[in-house]
């Protein structure tokens, strides 16, 4: 028979034993002298006297203790310091709305009466503008899938070299027309991202002897001038910030 | 109560310093009761309630109202309690002074009873207690007699002590052993 630990006889004398440790106890002899030993042993210290205090205790530590204290700032307390604040900011809120109610009706006024003597002149304009965008975002796409290729490259595979640099080729040329209309248009934006597209496409495709080494230096200099998120920034220029002539894609190339 | 406390404490903060009185009469003894049953002396234990009260209005604003304010003073009581305990000289001392005079603490709880039957074995006795009582460490000492006098569960010694509630219950498995063992010779006494 397993007899009960120390541990099992504290908790037991602590009322923190399970069922089975009191049955135990019960009925096991050795265990049950050894519970009445721990009983000798704690119950008399349960009842050992402690000192007491009278009823005016609390008042002599009171007065002890209050010249120790120092007073707690008064504060404007609870809701009305709240209360006094929000009529304020309420206020305040009111004659700003107002303000701002007066302001935009006329700016609105004035919006529409611009955009109605301006949308028939725009309208040519703007089909024009459309498909420069495509054909420029096309570019910009396929420079894109180039410079991907370029960074995944495997430097030893001749086959993959000569498809780059074919592409490449193709790339460079268009990509002149469009530099030098963005630079004539004066998106100095679009005209530097595609002049540092250009350097990276001429490295590629005037290289008759595209060595291995020349693809990694071509794509750590890639990398390092972030042309390929240069060109996800000009792709993510929606097509309506291409209204006026400066922009990328409003250029009239 | 426990609303009126919560009251008085927000008028505390709101700046009345006086309203802080209603909580020190209230709960003064139950402070001294815990601070004399862990230090065991008088004087050390009113030492114990007025810090304690101190530290209390100090730290008021940090005054969680989810519990009682009793509760939270208990606590903070507690721990200057054991912070004396713990303090190198005052241990030592205390013992110094309990080994070159075993009565010494008797005749001060017993001059208290004013129990003049009170027999010279009862004395020993007694004084072995304390002196068994003295032999533990702080935190052994604190958790038993938070468990054992003052009925505390595993859960909240382990609260006030800022321990985990398992170190608690060996806190005070490891003193019931130790006095277990100091007290067994008196057991054929008692």
């Amino acid at each position: 028979m397993k007899h009960l630990s120390d541990d099992e006889l504290i908790e037991l004398y602590y009322g923190e034993a399970s069922g089975g440790v009191s049955a135990h106890e019960h009925a096991c002899r050795e265990c049950s002298a050894r519970f009445a030993e721990l009983q000798q042993s704690l119950d008399p210290i349960r009842s050992a006297p402690t000192a007491r205090r009278g009823a005016d205790y609390g008042e002599r530590v009171w007065e002890s203790l209050r010249p120790r204290l120092i007073p707690y700032e008064k504060k404007t307390t609870g809701w009305r310091a709240w209360g006094q604040w929000r009529i304020g900011l309420a206020a305040l809120g009111c004659a700003l709305l107002l303000a701002a109610t007066f302001i935009g009706g006329r700016y609105w006024e004035r919006m529409t009466t611009t955009t109605k003597n301006t949308v028939a002149g725009n309208t040519a304009r703007q089909a024009t503008q459309r498909v420069v965008v495509v054909v420029l975002a096309d570019h910009l796409d396929r420079t894109e899938r180039l410079l991907v290729a370029l960074e995944h490259a495997n430097p030893s595979d001749r086959t993959d070299n000569a498809e780059l640099q074919s592409d490449a080729q193709q790339l460079l040329a268009s990509n002149r027309i469009y530099r030098a209309t963005a630079s004539n248009a004066g998106d100095p934006l679009l005209a530097g991202t595609l002049d540092q597209m250009e350097g990276v496409l001429a490295e590629i495709a005037n290289n008759p002897n595209l060595t291995a080494a020349d693809l990694r230096r071509v794509r750590n200099e890639m990398n390092a001038e972030g042309i390929l998120f240069e060109i996800r920034v000009l792709m993510a220029r929606k097509p309506d910030q291409t209204g006026g002539t400066n922009h990328a894609k409003g250029a009239s190339i | 109560m426990q609303e009126t406390d919560h009251s008085v404490v927000r008028a505390v903060l709101a700046g009345d310093k006086d309203a802080y009185g209603a909580l020190v009469r209230a709960h003064s003894t139950t402070v001294f009761r815990v601070a004399f049953r862990i230090v065991g002396n008088e004087a050390d234990a009113e030492e114990i309630v007025q810090e304690a009260f101190l530290r209390g209005y100090q730290r008021l604003e940090a005054f969680q109202q989810r519990s009682g304010f009793g509760t939270w003073i208990y606590r903070i009581a507690v721990n200057c309690a054991l912070n004396r305990l713990s303090q190198p000289g005052v241990e030592a001392e205390y013992r110094h002074g309990e080994e070159n005079d075993p009565e010494q603490k008797s005749v001060q709880v017993a001059a208290q009873e004013a129990d003049p039957e009170r027999s010279l074995l009862s004395r020993e006795i007694s004084a072995a207690q304390e002196m068994a009582m003295q032999r533990l460490t702080p935190a052994e000492k604190t958790a038993f007699v938070l468990r054992h006098l003052e009925d505390r569960s595993m859960n909240e010694i382990a609260e006030v002590l800022g321990i985990a509630p398992n170190a608690a219950k060996q806190a005070v498995f490891r003193a019931v052993q130790k006095l277990r063992r100091e007290l067994a010779p008196l057991r054929g006494n008692a």
